[in-house]
């Protein structure tokens, strides 16, 4: 009778409860419902016989249950006057069950979330928007069950995903839907979009890294991403084919993991490599899931609490390593790193508070996502570092080409000078070979002639051939003679030559530094002219003196013979005699561009004026 | 000049050379040869005064008999008479101890001149010669501190007067000229020509010395 009452007596709470819903005018009117009867139970409907204790939603089984596994049934009443008339959808918008939930209407099955028995659908982040259909709304009180399964939250690793039902509301389908939308995206869609970006950066980053190791923190957190996204990809995977046990136990491997990952990048990208914390991390992704598996799937959570905590903490002392030399080397990086870390970490710290204390509500949604998206942000960073390098890199690089470049051409230079240098060095001893062999062979056979012909005229022509021989073997570009050195060395000669004939010699020449040269031709032709000249004073002219002068004027070498002897006789056509070498003299000075005069008068002594263009001469070379 | 040692390969020229230097040295007995090998056997055979030297002989060179000569008669003028007229073959035979460097295809009354000049202790010295002595010592003079020759080989190098005498040679100057540019004697004058060729033959045989000792033919 009491009980009998007392179920009465909450059906009349919840009539109270309970807003009517009027068929006019309330088309945005929704009722929110905050309690109901609930009951542990796994028959397959409300298990009417038992009494079911009224409970306030939210109904948080950690709370009000602990170490329960469920199934937990709630029901609820409710009823829509008019509706069946104006044909209006009503509709169920549960925010959030955990970990997933059948719906009955009337006694009849409306919405089913899923696997119902182990392994269970997984529909923690999932809001559920159930139509209730007219055709089974009585006109009076209708009945609402729904059954949820759900795991106690020892047997997790997160409040998350402890089993539990959120406050129900009941009204329109149209108006329902669009709230279940926004939900539906704050938790699932935004969620999936940023683990899908993390995961296609992660990858490329990871590749990035791996194929250059000089760059590891970017492989590194690559990792770290694809870690993220991988933890993430429940959102995805709502059925598993393996038991929740299992799930939680491989998610909670996968923390050590981002720790390592993270811990690594934050060291590696601040220069820093320690042999200890290379061992330490992977040792620490061995231990924590031995330490799980020991404790058992019924300790998970405390034991995965007390890991969070150590692995936080880790990562926020490498965030903090990194922060400090970043400082101190006053990098430019600092202050938006310092930024997106800072914001990361607190993210971190309102989603730890808020499992800690089963909080709910968008700034917890707001902090689940924060921290991806700051991944995302340092992510893009680390790229648009990478592209800086890069484009720095291929700047030096055509840089490096560039001196490459020139380094080889330099260096064909030098080769081509040096080869030129072991060619002249090769044709100066060829030449000199040759010049050997035809001094002892061909020069001393015309030496021979020289000083053998008894013909005078045979023996010149021998001696000048001789000087050709040198002339051809020395090459005609030989070296060209500074005049300083010619004049003296044919004063040597005439002043010689005339000493010994006895005739008073008298020779004047420039005596200042002469920049001038003769080419080694000019220098022999003017040679054999000079020696012809004082040849005819010494035989012919029967002189006492003879002077020689030889002067500068105008680029031109002006060399004037003058003796005092007896003249060069006239021959019968009027021109000085041929047996003198005249005409050899003059056709020697015309091959250098120059002329030679002859004044001459019997009893007048002999002039003769030799004229050489000084830079015609050398060009002749 | 009684005993004058003619080397030279072909007969033509020896014969010409032989009359040359007749008519210079009326009274001489002239010892030809015509290869390195037969000269150096006549001189360890005859003490000689003047030797006419060719260069290019079938069995070898005439610097070896210009050598042999400053060893074993050191008294005995070497004259280098020969064709070629380039420093690789004037500079050798003038470091071994030729006095002089005549070259054949000269008219007969230069060389007879040059002979009579070296019968009265007046070596000839051209004005080419005089240039390339000049430049060989400035060469020689020259700091080199790498080379260990610069420490080793006795300094030899050419006092100012002797550079003087040199630098007019060149210029076209006898000797005699020289001498009265200088206002000294045309035998002083012909003295520093030969303390020059002295000291080209003590260099080229300190050298000598110190490339055989640095290619370990001595200290063993």
């Amino acid at each position: 009778m009491f009980r009998e009452g007392r179920q009465l007596g909450a059906r009349l709470l919840l009539w109270l409860v309970l807003v009517l819903l009027t068929a006019t005018g309330v088309a945005a009117q929704t009722v929110k419902i905050h309690a109901a009867q609930a009951l542990v139970s796994d028959q397959s409907s409300f298990p009417v016989d038992q009494a079911a204790p009224r409970v306030d939603l939210p109904d948080d089984w950690s709370v009000s249950r602990p170490d329960s596994n469920g199934p937990v049934w709630y029901r609820l009443s409710f009823s829509a006057p008019g509706l069946r008339e104006k044909g209006e959808l009503l509709a169920l918008y549960i925010e959030h069950v955990c970990t997933n939930l059948q719906v009955y209407l009337n006694g009849q099955l409306v919405h089913s979330g899923g696997q119902m028995s182990e392994p269970i659908t997984q529909n923690c982040n999932h809001p559920q928007l159930v139509s209730l259909p007219a055709g089974l709304i009585g006109p009076g009180l209708n009945s609402l069950d729904l059954k949820v399964v759900g795991h106690a939250l020892s047997r997790v690793a997160s409040t998350h995903r402890a089993g539990g039902l959120s406050a129900l509301e009941i009204g329109p389908q149209s108006v329902l839907a669009g709230k279940h939308a926004r939900q539906l995206a704050l938790n699932v869609a935004v969620p999936q979009a940023v683990s899908a970006t993390l995961l296609l950066m992660g990858s490329f980053m990871f590749v990035l890294g791996w194929m250059n190791r000089r760059e590891s923190h970017l492989a590194y957190f690559g990792a770290l991403s694809v870690g993220w996204a991988i933890i993430e990809s429940r959102l995805w995977l709502r059925d598993l084919p393996f038991d929740n046990a299992v799930a939680e136990f491989l998610l909670c491997s996968m923390l050590p993991l981002l720790t390592w990952a993270s811990v690594q990048f934050l060291l590696r990208y601040a220069q820093h490599r320690s042999r200890w914390v290379d061992i330490a991390l992977p040792l620490q992704a061995l231990v924590m899931p031995a330490s799980l598996w020991l404790a058992g799937p019924e300790r998970l959570y405390p034991m995965a609490s007390f890991w969070y905590v150590l692995l936080a903490l880790q990562t926020l002392a490498a965030a903090v390593f990194y922060l400090r030399t970043q400082y101190r080397e006053r990098r430019r990086s600092f202050w938006p790193m310092a930024l997106l870390l800072c914001i990361a970490t607190l993210a971190l710290a309102v989603e730890y508070v808020a499992q800690k204390f089963g909080l709910r509500g968008p700034w917890m949604l707001l902090a689940q996502i924060a921290t991806p998206v700051m991944m995302v942000l340092v992510g893009l960073r680390l790229l648009q570092q990478q592209g800086r390098a890069l484009q720095a890199a291929e700047e030096s690089k055509a840089q490096l080409e560039l001196r490459i470049r020139e380094a080889t051409a330099e260096i064909e230079r030098n080769f081509a000078q040096l080869a030129e240098l072991r060619v002249e060095k090769v044709t100066e001893r060829e030449r000199k070979r040759i010049a050997a062999d035809l001094h002892d062979d061909l020069g001393a056979k015309l030496l021979t002639i020289v000083h053998t012909s008894d013909s005078e005229r045979i023996s010149t022509l021998a001696r000048e051939a001789l000087e050709e021989m040198r002339l051809s073997v020395r090459g005609l570009t030989g070296k060209p003679v500074q005049l300083i050195d010619a004049l003296g060395d044919w004063r040597a000669e005439v002043i010689s030559r005339l000493g010994q004939a006895g005739i008073e010699a008298d020779w004047t020449a420039p005596h200042e530094e002469l920049p001038q040269t003769l080419s080694a031709r000019a220098f022999v032709q003017t040679t054999r002219i000079l020696r012809e000249a004082v040849s005819n004073v010494i035989k012919h002219a029967g002189a006492t003196h003879c002077s020689l002068s030889c002067t500068l004027f105008d680029g031109d070498l002006q060399i004037v013979v003058r003796d005092n002897g007896n003249g060069i006789p006239m021959e019968l056509d009027g021109r000085l005699d041929r047996g003198h070498g005249m005409a050899s003299m003059k056709h020697r000075a015309k091959q250098l561009q120059g002329q030679c005069l002859v004044e001459s008068g019997p009893g007048y002594g002999t002039v003769i004026r030799l004229t050489l263009p000084l830079n015609r001469a050398i060009e002749l070379a | 000049m009684t005993n004058i040692l003619l080397l030279e390969d072909l007969p033509e020229i020896r014969a010409w050379l032989s009359s040359l230097v007749l008519q210079v040295f009326p009274d001489a007995q002239i010892a030809e040869a015509a290869r390195v090998h037969d000269a150096l056997g006549l001189v360890s055979a005859i003490k000689f005064d003047l030797a006419l030297v060719d260069l290019g002989l079938p069995d070898g060179s005439g610097v070896d008999v210009v050598a042999a000569l400053r060893e074993h008669q050191p008294e005995t003028q070497s004259v280098v008479v020969t064709i070629h007229d380039d420093d690789d073959h004037l500079f050798p035979a003038l470091q071994a101890g030729a006095f002089g460097y005549i070259l054949k295809e000269q008219a007969r009354e230069l060389i007879i001149e040059q002979l009579q000049r070296i019968s009265s202790g007046e070596p000839p010295l051209s004005p080419s010669i005089a240039r390339r002595v000049m430049a060989y010592f400035a060469a020689k003079s020259k700091p080199q501190p790498m080379s260990a020759s610069s420490a080793s080989v006795p300094a030899v190098s050419l006092t100012d007067r002797e550079t003087e005498v040199l630098l007019r040679v060149a210029k076209g100057y006898t000797l005699p000229e020289i001498g009265q540019q200088l206002t000294l004697s045309r035998h002083t004058i012909a003295d520093y020509v030969k303390q020059i060729y002295r000291k080209l033959n003590v260099s080229s045989r300190a050298e000598a010395a110190l490339e055989a000792q640095r290619m370990g033919l001595f200290g063993r």
